[in-house]
């Protein structure tokens, strides 16, 4: 796999750090950063949110970080990715960007989710620039953690190898043993960040290797959801492999919400318009979903994917297929959010098993 | 606070959702996974709630219309004249030369209000509401026939149900988490789905049994079930013995409607009518899901009584995943029914007839003299304003033009009206008829509760501030009685408006801002310590014994002829709202839907030599309009759809001004019209 643009991957090390020390260093590491991390609410949604910089907003909000069994409806996509973003503003003949480029540290990335940052920083990048992407992740720190159990019961990221730990791409990864984490190092960056805020991390004893080790291989056999993934993809690269009435029966049931699309972190469609008044107004960009007509519409009125199926179609080839093709990687990263999100029960895993299994679960 | 848990302004699901902003704006919307309505998921209304209060042609100060121009002027300027002219009619003309429009889309607080101003400040009991125009036949009927009109079951127990009898309700569309929920439970659990409705909706697909009746027979289908389940003897003695009365008058009037004669006026096959009756009297776990197929009829509150007695007379009520389900439209349809924004009741459904009552609202407004009448439904205040009977008219969030029947009569009434006030976020095609325009917030811009269609009385919250000088309904509300020397609406915050509700509503009694938590509370809610109410008349019906009121068909107000051979009926689509005033200023849901359509059968558009797409002349008694066509087989022949979201071809120009006798409810599923090619 690519390593992320502009890092170093250096040989893996490790350290140790208390769970009860994470505040701390949350709250030192806010100086500098803005930190993204988990945080859980009243009603028990958790979200991954930006920590306030105000001293006493701060320390409410790490009262309700919260690093395990985190099950966040959208993946830290938004972050660089936000569902509504500013391309630029204009007043009478004067046009003004507005782009975004501080610096984030993103705290408990889940190892999915991490792949699905890295397949967008590739997407972005791989034809034309997107700028406006691009300045929000030119300075960026991951934090992984890996899940000891999946978080929601849709996860099926040990079929895809995507999960439950990151194997690398993250700055620096927690693997959670007991009362604290051990602190995988993956890049130079992650080694500064440990030296900047070393007195919150020292070294493992013993044979750490072995533990982490079985920790991690615990946790890759604590996912139920199992599917043939790799079967999958060889299936869907074979052309006109599936029938056609899988999708229409799919397609049927679905009822176009978009939710699978928005809410998974390979998604990266977006729509642009005008909010203008007068001569003054904005040109923005928001969160576009290939299961809408008006998603293939061309001008003329034809549209080649009309069909309800024909864009179900797509959606399951563009993740299995054509990524495939192009990148070498699956477009889906097995985060199981599209099916946890799906209000009617469809969802990529249900899909794979069925292909797969040659059986209608949908 | 950049993220804030509210509730969706669209239907009334009520689905619970984070709202994104930036501090300035809204950035995003993304659904609650632990709210027992959304639980991770939005329809696309909801998930892309976040774009249209964002627009820069929001209304942002109050403006006066002088020499045909608005003008934008101060709050104080502005209110001192709509106070100064409300008070002139009021003088001379006495308080019924004044109507107050409430809006369904606004909170409960905001529609206890308006109708507080109406009642307590203006004294006239003209306050009504879109609900007129959606569920006025339900509230009716089911108040007559159980003792409360609402839905009688919650949306979490449609996974549990046997059954499912979805009659009039397009509900994937237009209920999208529970049209899910049905899709569930008939694809994983196995549920059978009974499908009877003139156009094939995509539930028509799950449907074990679809029938398509034609349009505005429903009271004859419903008791042709109901004379096969007493023939076949699937009826529940024991529930119509313990727990029912008037079964005897029930029997007799359907003993009537035999599969064949049904057969005849509904056009669906005497075989269909029996199986669908063996479907539902058979199982333990029936449910009943309407929507406004079966309430916007002359004969809605027929059609209501009619279901409630197929419920009653197989005991299909009292117990989850059963019931009477009429789905109410919008977000807070239920609310501002439940709050009182109707002009023969209070808040709770409490008769101002009552004497008792009456004196109780007196106290706890301290006024005197509300008045006993009952006052004019929506339909009746437009044509009253036209007529000159009402002087000033107030309008809040309400677009009329575009909403209410026969929208010629609508504009040259309005445009007659001798003062108009329209309080919106946008100016609608309505408020260009105003004589004085008030901004105000969106629902995101102020805090406030809605009610959902399962009575879930849930938080909405501030995210952001309203734009420019705009301010939230109650606010101006609020200011209109100050300025009208009324003390008893000072509010620091609708907390303290939902507490007067709570303290005069036994319905909603229990309930305080404290108390809502994340997901609300389910009325009736009688008391502080009550946990809420998922399924009604469990041990017994609200009004005691529930009531067999047995109606006998009446066709339509107006039916087909030589000239107008086509029957239209129109409805909504899933990508807009309403009057389209929020939805086309979203970017997906606009670019989805952009464009008026009719839908028409094949083989009428093969007789006609119709193409799809072509644009063709719809025309009715009362209006014409031009649009493209939409060839399939969604209605039968001899019938057309139409979407009533657009201003461009607006169905309302079409639809007929006849009214329920009782609801006042207009009936928009029925009229005649005819076609040309242009
Ligand atoms: S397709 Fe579904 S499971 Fe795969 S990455 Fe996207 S949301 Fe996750
Ligand atoms: S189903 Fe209704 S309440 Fe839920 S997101 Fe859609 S419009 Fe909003």
């Amino acid at each position: 796999m690519r390593g992320k643009g502009g890092k170093d991957m250096k040989a893996s090390k490790v350290k140790i750090i208390g769970k009860k020390k994470i505040k701390d260093l949350l709250r030192e590491a806010s100086q500098e950063w803005n930190v993204y991390v988990p945080q859980k609410w009243s009603d028990g949604d958790v979200w991954m949110d930006q920590l306030p910089k105000d001293k006493q907003m701060l320390d409410e909000a790490l009262e309700d970080v919260v690093l395990e069994d985190v099950d966040t409806v959208i993946s830290p996509k938004d972050i660089f990715f936000p569902q509504l973003e500013s391309i630029f503003k204009f007043k009478d003949d004067k046009i003004w960007e507005t782009p975004e480029f501080s610096p984030k540290l993103i705290f408990g990335v889940q190892p999915c989710d991490l792949k699905g940052i890295l397949f967008s920083d590739d997407f972005y990048r791989r034809n034309f620039e997107d700028r406006y992407y691009v300045s929000r992740i030119q300075n960026r720190l991951i934090v992984a953690r890996g899940c000891l159990r999946p978080p929601r019961p849709t996860c099926f990221c040990s079929s895809a190898k995507t999960g439950p730990f990151a194997e690398d791409g993250f700055d620096l990864q927690l693997v959670d043993f007991g009362d604290s984490y051990f602190v995988e190092v993956g890049t130079r960056e992650g080694e500064e960040f440990i030296t900047m805020h070393k007195k919150f991390f020292s070294e493992p004893d013993g044979n750490y290797d072995m533990t982490i080790k079985e920790i991690k291989t615990k946790a890759c056999d604590s996912l139920e959801l199992k599917v043939d993934f790799q079967n999958a993809l060889s299936l869907m690269a074979q052309d006109s492999f599936i029938p056609e009435e899988n999708y229409r029966r799919i397609g049927e049931r679905c009822i176009y919400c978009g939710g699978c699309l928005y809410v998974c972190p390979t998604c990266t469609c977006f729509n642009v318009f005008d909010n203008v008044k007068d001569k003054e107004g904005e040109r923005v960009r928001n969160w576009d979903a290939c299961v809408f007509e008006g998603y293939t519409r061309e001008t003329s009125g034809h549209n080649p994917r009309k069909d309800k199926w024909l864009r179900t179609a797509r959606r399951y080839e563009h993740k299995l297929k054509f990524d495939y093709k192009v990148t070498g990687l699956s477009g889906c990263i097995a985060c199981g959010r599209c099916l946890s999100s799906c209000p009617v029960g469809i969802g990529i895993s249900k899909f794979i098993q069925e292909i797969t299994e040659k059986r209608k679960i949908m | 606070m950049p993220r804030v848990l509210t509730t969706c302004i669209y239907c009334g699901c009520g689905c619970g959702l984070y709202l994104i902003s930036d501090g300035k704006r809204l950035t995003g919307a993304y659904p609650s996974r632990n709210h027992p309505v959304s639980r991770g998921a939005l329809c696309v209304k909801g998930w892309n709630s976040y774009e249209f209060s964002n627009d820069l042609n929001r209304l942002t100060a109050p403006l006066i219309k002088k020499d045909g121009k608005f003008i934008p002027a101060s709050w104080d300027e502005t209110l001192g004249l709509v106070v100064e002219k409300f008070k002139h009619y009021k003088n001379t003309f006495g308080p019924d030369s004044l109507a107050f429009l409430s809006s369904a889309k606004t909170t409960n607080e905001e529609n206890f209000l308006m109708m507080k101003l109406a009642r307590a400040v203006f004294k006239t009991n003209n306050i009504d509401h879109c609900a007129r125009l959606c569920h006025a036949s339900t509230v009716v009927g089911l108040s007559l026939a159980f003792g409360g009109g609402a839905m009688t079951n919650s949306i979490n127990e449609f996974k549990d149900a046997e059954v499912i009898l979805v009659t009039g309700s397009d509900t994937t569309a237009q209920h999208p988490l529970i049209g899910s929920r049905i899709i569930n439970t008939v694809k994983d659990k196995g549920a059978k789905l009974i499908v009877i409705d003139p156009r094939e909706i995509q539930l028509a697909k799950y449907a074990t049994i679809y029938a398509q009746p034609k349009c505005g027979t429903d009271v004859a289908w419903i008791n042709g079930l109901i004379y096969v389940i007493i023939a076949e003897d699937l009826h529940d003695k024991k529930f119509i013995e313990e727990r029912t009365e008037g079964f005897l008058e029930l029997k007799r009037t359907v003993r009537d409607y035999t599969p064949e004669l049904v057969e005849e006026i509904t056009t669906i096959p005497k075989e269909k009518i029996i199986e669908i009756a063996r479907l539902y009297a058979k199982a333990r776990k029936s449910m009943i899901v309407y929507s406004m197929g079966i309430t916007q009829h002359t004969t809605g509150v027929d059609n209501v009584l009619s279901l409630a007695n197929l419920a009653m007379v197989t005991g299909h009520i009292g117990f989850a995943s059963t019931g009477v389900n009429p789905l109410r439209g919008q977000n807070n349809v239920q609310g501002s029914c439940d709050v009182g924004a109707l002009p023969d009741v209070y808040s709770g459904y409490q008769s101002l007839v009552d004497g008792d009552i009456r004196k109780k609202f007196e106290q706890g407004w301290r006024v005197e003299g509300l008045p006993p009448k009952a006052g004019l439904t929506v339909t009746e205040i437009i044509s009253a304003a036209g007529e000159g009977r009402i002087k000033g008219l107030y309008i809040m969030g309400e677009n009329p033009i575009i909403s209410d029947p026969d929208s010629n009569h609508v504009r040259k009434c309005l445009s007659e009206v001798e003062f108009l006030v329209v309080q919106d976020i946008f100016l609608s095609d309505t408020a260009e008829y105003a004589d004085v325009v008030l901004p105000s917030a969106s629902f995101a811009e102020k805090d406030g509760t809605f009610t959902n269609t399962e009575r879930r009385v849930e938080r909405i919250r501030k995210v952001i501030d309203p734009p420019g000088q705009a301010k939230a309904d109650w606010q101006i509300l609020s200011e209109v009685a100050r300025r009208m020397g009324y003390k008893g609406m000072d509010y620091k915050h609708p907390s303290e408006i939902m507490d007067e509700i709570a303290s005069l509503t036994p319905i909603y009694g229990g309930i305080t801002y404290d108390r809502l938590g994340p997901y609300g509370l389910q009325w009736p809610c009688p008391t502080k310590d009550h946990p809420g109410t998922s399924v009604l008349h469990k041990e017994k019906f609200t009004k005691g014994k529930g009531t067999f009121m047995p109606r006998p068909y009446i066709p339509p107000a107006e039916s087909t002829d030589e000239e107008y051979n086509f029957v239209l009926t129109t409805g909504r689509v899933y990508w807009h709202w309403h009057t389209r005033t929020m939805t086309n200023r979203t970017s997906t849901l606009e670019r989805e839907a952009p464009e008026p359509y009719v839908e028409i059968n094949c083989e009428d558009a093969e007789d006609l030599q119709i193409r799809d797409d072509q644009l063709i002349k719809v025309s009715s008694r009362r209006g014409a309009i031009t649009l493209k066509v939409r060839v399939g087989h969604k209605v039968a022949k001899g019938t057309l759809f139409i979407p009533f979201h657009y201003r461009e071809a607006a169905a309302n120009i079409l639809t007929i001004l006849a009214v329920d006798p009782i609801a006042k409810i207009p009936e928009y599923k029925v009229c005649a019209v005819k076609v040309e090619k242009i």
